[in-house]
């Protein structure tokens, strides 16, 4: 009898506490929402799980106290992988690729695998736009400070402003670790949510006129100048700023390979076995950290509001740079594609291109929008390196 | 309260530095683009003219080549016209369905179990 009470006393229903129920329905929808929504189901369905996962007492595949002590200078576990894996649960061990910035780097070398820098190259003044669309990071940044967050904690959520999941991840991880599930879940839900967020920003910053303008046809790209651009980008990048050389270094090496086309099996793995395995493992672990007591708080409330402040400001700052731009050049860029300048990709340069055509159905700029689109990518990489080098 | 407690210069400087930088390292990128496109245009120009410097016609090929390539939309359309007119006149076709009967003989019929079985 003693044994079977013991069995029951054991039971996770017997020790669930009412903020992992919580946790557990906010993962359930947040699978519905992966699964029938799809709102970036590859990764938002993985970090549901995750956190449903992290969240069911009694199954111990993740310690956040290990990791607090990992972080604790007084700890004697401070700094010490060995105390994780020796510890630590599945999700712990598979974590320590987070915690070092494995599997954002991995990420990106997959996505420059992915990515054709084409349109960028054609359109050099596309990068501007990227930069501008930044602007939502750095306001952000403003905002967080003045609501009480640390300048590093602010720095992390400022990020999702980049609207670049893996690039959100690694400067938290570096700067703000306890803050990385509410930051990864508000940056992934926000860019899934892009239709949504930018066509009435885009529509309220420009008028009919603006909207219906034509773009002239983009120069062809010789394929010298694909393969020269990855290596010149990385070695410029990490020459002036190193703290960025590991997000853009793995980016150019995936694109890099793509484009020299001698190394097509490399480049397919790296676009697929390598992206899917990575993004199942960044997924789950991100996930993870999500647990009760670091994500009910006001404070996630307060992250996921800002969060689409960050949003909105890029997309703002994209919008009006390209009309700034249109006052000075003579050849008329349609400022639509300036709100593409906040990474998301290829999605925001879809929405420039709906919202295009709802002015003008002839107009085509997703080819135009994937410039900034690009850029963006690499100009919140950049300003991740630069938030790293002053706050880190 | 929370706000007298900031370091507001050195947020500041963060926000304004911050910025500055990713435009101006941008910028820089762009003047690199520019004049990698520049240099290889240019190489990519000189190199036929190197290899066959009288052969080649005098003017009317250069002319021919911007004429093609300022007209890409009108080919584009052309192109696209045909394809819907191609298409149109595949979907025009007579409604009746033919079914032709095939007689079998004792010469045939073997040849037809022979095909039936290796399916």
């Amino acid at each position: 009898m003693a044994d079977i009470l013991e069995f029951f006393g054991k039971m996770g229903f017997m020790n669930l506490s009412w903020q992992q129920g919580l946790m557990l329905i906010i993962s359930f929808f947040l699978l519905y929402l992966a699964i029938k929504k799809q709102y970036e189901p590859l990764l938002l369905l993985p970090i549901a799980f995750g956190m449903l996962l992290t969240n069911l007492p009694g199954a111990d595949m993740y310690h956040s106290e290990l990791w607090t002590a990992f972080l604790d200078e007084s700890s004697p576990y401070y700094h010490s992988y060995g105390a994780i894996m020796s510890h630590g649960g599945l999700l712990d061990i598979l974590y320590i690729g987070v915690k070092a910035g494995v599997y954002p780097c991995l990420i990106f070398m997959g996505v420059g695998a992915m990515t054709d820098f084409g349109p960028l190259i054609a359109n050099p003044k596309s990068l501007l736009l990227g930069a501008a669309a930044q602007l939502g990071i750095f306001l952000t940044f403003l905002a967080a400070n003045a609501m009480g967050f640390t300048e590093a904690e602010a720095g992390s959520i400022g990020i999702i402003g980049g609207a670049d999941g893996p690039t959100s991840i690694f400067l938290t991880s570096k700067l703000a670790p306890q803050l990385l599930g509410p930051i990864a879940i508000a940056a992934y839900s926000y860019m899934a949510l892009v239709p949504v967020i930018q066509p009435p920003i885009m529509r309220a910053l420009t008028t009919k006129k603006e909207r219906a303008i034509k773009m002239s046809q983009l120069r062809p790209v010789s394929k010298t100048e694909k393969i020269i651009f990855p290596i010149a980008i990385t070695t410029i990048v990490a020459l002036i700023l190193p703290d960025a050389a590991p997000l853009i270094g793995c980016l150019m090496l995936g694109n890099l390979a793509k484009e020299c086309g001698v190394v097509d099996r490399l480049s397919k793995t790296m676009q697929n076995e390598l992206m899917n395995i990575v993004v199942i493992f960044l997924g789950l672990t991100v996930g993870a950290t999500a647990t009760a007591a670091s994500f009910l708080n006001i404070r996630t409330l307060m992250i996921l509001a800002m969060g689409i402040v960050a949003f909105g400001c890029g997309t703002a700052g994209g919008i009006l740079l390209a009309k700034l731009m249109n006052l000075f050049s003579k050849e008329k860029i349609n400022p639509l594609i300036g709100s593409a300048g906040v990474s998301a990709v290829p999605m925001a340069a879809r929405v420039s291109q709906q919202v295009g055509q709802e002015e003008n159905p002839s107009n085509f700029l997703l080819m135009h929008a994937m410039g900034p689109n690009v850029a963006g990518v690499i100009g919140s990489a950049v300003a991740a390196g630069i938030l790293l080098t002053m706050l880190g | 309260m929370i706000l007298l407690t900031i370091n507001w210069p050195h947020v500041w400087m963060v926000t304004g530095v911050g910025f500055c930088m990713v435009i101006c390292l941008l910028v820089v990128l762009i003047f690199i683009l520019k004049l990698l496109g520049a240099v290889i245009s240019n190489a990519f120009n000189k190199a036929p003219k190197a290899s066959e410097p009288k052969a080649a016609a005098p003017a009317a090929a250069p002319q021919a080549t911007a004429a093609v390539s300022s007209a890409d939309d009108d080919l584009a359309a052309i192109a696209m016209a045909l394809h819907l007119y191609f298409n149109s006149v595949h979907d025009v076709e007579p409604t009746e369905i033919h079914i032709k009967r095939v007689e079998r003989s004792g010469w045939t019929s073997k040849l037809y179990g022979m095909n039936n079985l290796h399916r």
